[in-house]
């Protein structure tokens, strides 16, 4: 097996291109900020993003987005800065809708392998006027009706999780979204972990793996890599915070600071970090760390 | 606001979340939209439902009273965290049988849009899209939709459908194109009444007459001639302890009692 550990800016200046489709992992859990902001940074543009519940607005804000591959996503520009800015450069992305079960098929679908999957939702809907990816179908066993979705096989995968080993075996614990179907639909996969471990940690609670090391193409060491967003077992989100702030786009002044300062004013992650705790104070991420863990029964393996 | 309702104990979005819970029976499995539909599911098993099982379209599976603020983003009161294509096959299958959603428009057959309201591709407003409500209505045994209502949002034909209910109101139309059996809308909860569905039809079953509510103003933000019920009533006001464990336990800070009344949109991460 081999080592796959490297930098966020290797790894995304490496496995991320232009044009490509992203999947973005972290469905209202551990969104993988660091390498969102590293891709916005490299400037890597015409993507097609897959997201569920991850919003990537500076993504969008910046005209990097040609096209969202969602299931729910906030596209009034008027009501956003970054979306509204966007829609100003003419970048504003095209949005391909489905339900969450749509979106969560289409990546099973590209899981699995099979170029469409059958189901019994999106009938009678008008989605599927509008997404040739969505059709209605005979079924060849009853002869009633059945949707049928396209499989969505992203380029890339960015996923931020708990802990990896450096040959990229990931575990993820906590609200998983669609991160298992995710990363394993897509073709090339970037793990960012808050911490590595060795592969003796890995394997002695291998259902946690989600994505095992052979199909990971790069494991990058990221301590903080989710915050603003919450990761289970290390840290709150930062609900309220500058950060979330600024990332949900309030307005031009507070997005464009943001930008400046913490985006293109920084070289990555780690002088990110530095960086905020400088102006907002050195505890301001020992702030959001857990105040009360909780753990779970140790699982026994062996023989 | 009518002159009545300021002067009232509680407000619309607190009836609506009230008569919502009520719709919460004793062991139902219950798919609920982040927001208002998961403080009405709350308040349910804070009074008549303790033992329903609440899942949410990302994926988390939980029996227990969570706090509001870790609605979507669990610490450990989950049973399982399964994700969201998990939940949503348990739906597919057959196996959640009560759902619960807000609306951006509805019309008389129980078609909602949370899409787009005009013209897709130059909407006047856009929603958020389907989220888990497609799926919620597609799938579940019968569902409770929440709305503000007004004459733009209770529409003869909704703009856009994303999530079907009777569609053109033909009988067995939702069966014929493939849709599950014996699923669709069941309530609808606004600001001012209640509605069932008669034969895929919205029918008013009961006016918020203690917050002032009149049938004149019912008629009047409706787009289409409202079949009455001929059982209509009054809705049942909110009761003292209804009241206190929704302010004082569920939701404290009454966001989501103000939020009811707009439509049931959720937090995004």
């Amino acid at each position: 097996m081999s080592n796959k550990l490297m930098t966020l800016k290797e790894a995304v200046s490496k496995y991320v291109k232009s044009g490509d489709t992203l999947f973005v992992g972290g469905a209202q859990h551990a969104t993988p900020q660091a390498a969102l902001h590293e891709i916005v940074r490299q400037k890597i543009d015409h993507l097609g993003v897959v997201a569920v519940l991850a919003q990537p607005t500076l993504l969008i804000g910046e005209g990097l987005v040609d096209k969202m591959i969602t299931g729910y996503a906030a596209q009034d520009y008027t009501a956003s800065y970054p979306l509204g800015k966007a829609k100003a450069m003419n970048r504003f992305p095209v949005y391909e809708e489905y339900s969450h079960f749509g979106i969560s098929l289409a990546l099973f679908a590209g899981y699995m392998g099979i170029p469409f999957i059958p189901t019994k939702g999106h009938l009678g809907s008008d989605m599927p006027k509008y997404n040739k990816n969505i059709k209605s179908i005979d079924c060849p066993f009853t002869g009633g009706k059945v949707a049928a979705i396209k499989a969505v096989v992203p380029d890339v995968a960015v996923i931020h999780v708990q802990r990896a080993d450096a040959e990229g075996n990931a575990q993820k614990w906590g609200s998983i979204g669609v991160d298992v179907e995710g990363i394993n639909a897509s073709r090339k996969v970037i793990v960012t972990a808050e911490t590595i471990v060795s592969s003796d940690v890995i394997r002695r609670d291998p259902n946690r793996t989600i994505i095992p090391g052979f199909r990971v193409s790069a494991v990058v060491e990221q301590p903080w890599g989710a915050f603003p967003s919450r990761l289970a077992g290390f840290y709150n989100a930062d609900r309220g915070g500058f950060m979330r702030v600024a990332i949900a786009g309030g307005n031009e002044q507070t997005y464009e600071d943001y930008l400046r300062d913490f985006v293109y004013g920084v070289k990555d992650w780690n002088e990110y970090i530095e960086k905020v705790k400088s102006i907002k104070g050195a505890d301001y991420f020992d702030k959001a760390r857990l105040k009360n863990p909780v753990k779970s029964e140790p699982i026994i393996t062996g023989s | 606001m009518t002159q009545k309702e300021k002067e009232t104990r509680y407000s619309a979005g607190e009836q609506m979340i009230v008569s919502a819970a009520r719709q919460i029976v004793k062991d139902d499995i219950v798919y609920v939209g982040v927001g208002v539909p998961m403080v009405a599911t709350l308040l349910a098993k804070y009074t008549h439902a303790p033992d329903c099982v609440t899942i949410t379209e990302n994926g988390i599976v939980r029996v227990t009273k969570f706090p509001m603020d870790e609605s979507t983003d669990v610490q450990t009161l989950a049973d399982q965290l399964p994700g969201m294509f998990y939940v949503n096959c348990l739906a597919q299958a057959g196996y959640i049988n009560t759902g619960f959603l807000g609306a951006g428009q509805i019309d008389r057959y129980g078609n909602i849009n949370t899409t787009a309201a005009g013209d897709f591709y130059k909407p006047e407003h856009r929603w958020n899209g389907s989220g888990g409500g497609n799926d919620v209505i597609s799938f579940c045994h019968r569902t409770i939709v929440t709305i503000r209502q007004s004459r733009r949002r209770f529409l003869e034909k909704v703009d856009f459908i994303t999530s079907p209910g009777y569609l053109d109101g033909r009988p067995g139309q939702r069966e014929e194109i493939g849709l599950p059996p014996n699923t669709g809308p069941s309530i609808v909860i606004s600001n001012l009444g209640v509605y069932a569905f008669d034969n895929g039809e919205m029918l008013l079953k009961s006016i918020h007459s203690d917050l002032g509510v009149t049938m004149e103003q019912v008629k009047a933000e409706i787009s289409w001639d409202i079949k009455i019920a001929p059982d209509l009533t009054d809705t049942e006001p909110p009761t003292e302890e209804e009241l206190h464990l929704l302010r004082e336990v569920v939701d404290p800070q009454k966001i989501f009692a103000r939020r009811a009344e707009s439509p049931g949109l959720q937090q995004q991460s």
